[in-house]
């Protein structure tokens, strides 16, 4: 229901029963003033002495008023006993028109003790039971069911006997509006239509606000949320306006977030393919080498075979690196820390990369304490980080390099992972920016040209994720130092792989022959 | 006899590519094609179970849960195409004892399968065996191929120190602090010598070698 249209109905609703309790009251006491006066002029009037006999010369006719009136007549009103009677007695009886409506003349009409009248004009008594019991002098008023203007009361005469026992009198009350039944001046429509108006007035510009509001609301949700809503004023409209807009700019703030995360969704899917394409087609290009080399019935070259399979190892690490480059966009809501058996840690590094490295052979050593260290960290970043460095190593290195992977207490409860090679290394004013990287956030996502790439890249962030520092140095054997440092975990919380590990040292080490 | 692996893997190619391969390693595979429980009957003589996580029936977690639950300690090396930490923890929580996530080279599921199921050395008591070597802990005396072989002390704890662990790498640093006499000063040249004087007492039966970039290890070829 329109907000108009409810106002009006309440307002009406809550006036009208009101307005009818009021009218309800003041017929009432007008009726009572109009019987109380209609009563006494009778009464006054049976006292002359020679009332009773002129009523029983002439019963039929007694009782009319002595003469008409110019008005319409006066019985109840205000001055004390303002009817016939008196009136009748003022010199001059004729009278200017009174400047408000005044009631009909009262009307007295003779009954005998039977409650039969011989005035034909006489209306039938009811509720005789009551009339015939009156006391002498005493007034009955005749009961309404509704308030009109009708007035009537009997009265028991003071003789009371012979054809003038009693006396009905008949008057009204002041005419009003609507007859007698609301009062003579209409002045109480005024604060009701006032009010009406006030309510009127004061919900216009509400209701057209609402209405603006509306449209405003439309409008910007029709373009996304993406126009403001306009908020006037300081009252409640204004805090539902400013409550939209709001609104407006937290699905326009989650719109955009979700416009951003599907763009960087296209991208890693769009970089992802690139960066496995690039050594796909590497691989299928020494596959089909080999392929050749077998139809022309030679045998197939060791170093395609190489080549075939470091591209292979290769495309896994980069997929494994690619999904890790993920979680660390999300910062810490990807990772997922407990405790990490780090000897188990190394082992599984260790084994992944043995077989890639026994073929380029290049010797891949390791060294873990007697005791696993434990550390708190998201096992898969961390290993993923080691597993870069170590294969970074390997890849840079030469035929017959070596390449060494150190795990080792330090002090204050720390760990340190080193990883050492051979290789060429790289030269003190590039160290620094390959220290460096990783605070960048544009990472070098192939193979980079100075061959460091994503994987040391993920090294760095994982990292400063971990609050791990990374450091790269030369190598006293010609190569790289890296150093991964950390604090670790404390004894009494045992991680998964400590609970379930019943060989403290992991993974022998079948490696390759040096 | 060799040692029995179970293998539960949904995929054709890679499943039949791994029994190959545990079959050339020396092993006797059985495969699964799909996932089910393990029943107890089925665990005796079984010396691993190589467990796919994602097989298209059964959750593989379920399968490890349920061999778990009935309290089999057969060890369980999951395999996992999802490189994801959390099903990882909650692998070796349900326990797992390794986990291996693709792609991986035969050689490297090989070697991790018998680092899975290789047995700890043998030490009796005060003594250690290796290979032909073996070392008397209480006496400090020290045996190759059962002749007495006349060792100082820093010679014995150094190698006592590398036998404990055989075939696994010690690191030049902690052979010094640990090893050496901390009196005298001990540098890792003093330790080289020390070395280099152990292995001309053993011979060529017990190799004690030099890893690179790190320290030294004692052979297990022999053993």
């Amino acid at each position: 229901m329109r907000l108009r249209a409810r106002l009006v109905i309440a307002t009406v609703g809550v006036t009208v029963p009101m307005v009818v309790l009021l009218m309800w009251l003041d017929g009432r006491a007008r009726h009572r003033a109009a019987a109380y006066a209609l009563s006494e002029g009778t009464l006054r009037r049976l006292q002359n002495p020679d009332e009773r006999a002129r009523c029983e010369a002439a019963p039929a006719t007694w009782g009319r008023p002595r003469r008409p009136f110019a008005a319409a007549g006066s019985t109840a009103g205000d001055g004390p006993g303002p009817d016939g009677t008196v009136r009748d007695r003022r010199p001059g009886g004729h009278r200017p028109p009174m400047p408000f409506p005044i009631g009909a003349p009262p009307v007295n009409y003779a009954y005998d003790e039977q409650l039969i009248s011989v005035n034909p004009a006489a209306p039938r008594l009811a509720m005789a039971d009551d009339v015939r019991t009156l006391e002498v002098g005493a007034v009955h008023v005749v009961p309404r069911a509704w308030y009109g203007d009708d007035v009537d009361v009997v009265v028991r005469t003071p003789w009371g006997s012979g054809p003038c026992a009693f006396v009905l009198t008949h008057g009204t009350t002041t005419p009003g509006f609507i007859g007698a039944l609301l009062p003579a001046s209409p002045i109480w429509l005024l604060p009701l239509a006032a009010v009406l108006i006030a309510i009127l007035i004061a919900v216009g510009p509400v209701v057209a606000r609402i209405r603006r509001l509306t449209v405003a609301v439309n409008r910007s949700a029709a373009h996304g949320f993406a126009d403001a809503i306009p908020a006037e004023g300081t009252d409640e409209v204004a805090e539902l306006a400013r409550a939209f807009d709001a609104a407006g700019r937290e699905v326009r703030a989650q719109l955009a977030t979700k416009d951003q995360r599907e763009q960087t969704l296209r991208d890693f899917l769009a970089n992802t393919t690139h960066d496995v394409m690039i050594p796909l087609t590497v691989l299928q290009s020494h596959l089909a080498t080999l392929r050749e080399a077998h139809a022309a019935g030679a045998a197939p070259d060791p170093l395609v075979l190489t080549a075939a399979m470091a591209e292979a190892h290769y495309i896994g690490a980069l997929l494994h690196n690619l999904a890790v480059a993920a979680k660390l966009d999300a910062g810490e809501p990807g990772m997922l820390k407990s405790p990490v058996d780090l000897n188990a840690l190394v082992a599984r590094v260790v084994s992944r990369h043995a077989p890639i490295a026994r073929q380029r052979a290049i010797a891949l050593e390791h060294a873990v304490p007697e005791h696993p260290l434990t550390a708190q960290a998201d096992v898969t970043m961390l290993e993923q980080a080691v597993s870069n460095v170590v294969y970074n190593a390997i890849r840079h290195n030469r035929t017959g390099g070596h390449v060494a992977l150190i795990l080792e207490p330090q002090a204050d409860e720390r760990f340190r992972v080193r990883v050492i090679d051979d290789g060429p290394g790289i030269p003190p004013q590039q160290l620094e920016r390959v220290a460096q990287r990783g605070q960048r956030g544009d990472a070098a996502r192939s193979r980079a040209p100075d061959g460091q790439g994503l994987g040391l890249d993920i090294a760095h962030r994982v990292a400063r994720l971990h609050g791990h520092q990374l450091t790269f140095a030369a190598s006293e054997f010609g190569g790289l130092q890296v150093d991964l440092e950390g604090p670790t975990a404390s004894e009494t919380d045992p991680g998964p792989d400590a609970d379930r590990d019943p060989d403290p040292v992991p993974a022998g080490n079948p490696s390759p022959p040096s | 006899m060799p040692d029995r692996i179970l293998l539960i893997e949904d995929d054709q190619e890679l499943g039949a590519q791994i029994v190959d391969n545990l079959r050339k390693a020396g092993f006797d595979p059985t495969w699964w094609r799909a996932g089910r429980h393990i029943e107890p009957q089925q665990l005796p003589g079984l010396a691993l179970v190589i467990l796919d996580l994602m097989l298209p029936t059964t959750y593989g977690m379920d399968i490890l849960k349920e061999l778990r639950a009935s309290g089999a300690e057969v060890p369980v090396l999951v395999l996992s195409a999802r490189n994801d930490t959390a099903d990882k923890v909650r692998a070796l929580k349900l326990g797992a004892d390794d986990y291996m996530t693709k792609p991986f080279w035969p050689e490297e599921l090989i070697e991790r399968v018998r680092a899975r199921m290789r047995r700890p050395t043998l030490q009796r008591g005060d003594a250690l065996e290796v290979g032909k070597l073996r070392l008397d802990l209480a006496t400090r005396g020290t045996h190759v191929d059962g002749a007495v072989v006349e060792l100082t002390r820093v010679e014995f704890d150094l190698l006592s120190a590398l036998a404990r662990r055989p075939g696994v790498a010690v690191t030049r640093g902690w052979l010094v602090e640990h090893v050496l006499d901390p009196d005298r000063e001990g540098n890792e040249r003093t330790l080289d010598v020390h070395v280099s004087r152990l292995r001309k007492k053993l011979g060529v039966a017990v190799k004690v070698e030099t890893v690179w970039g790190i320290g030294y290890r004692l052979g297990t070829e022999a053993a």
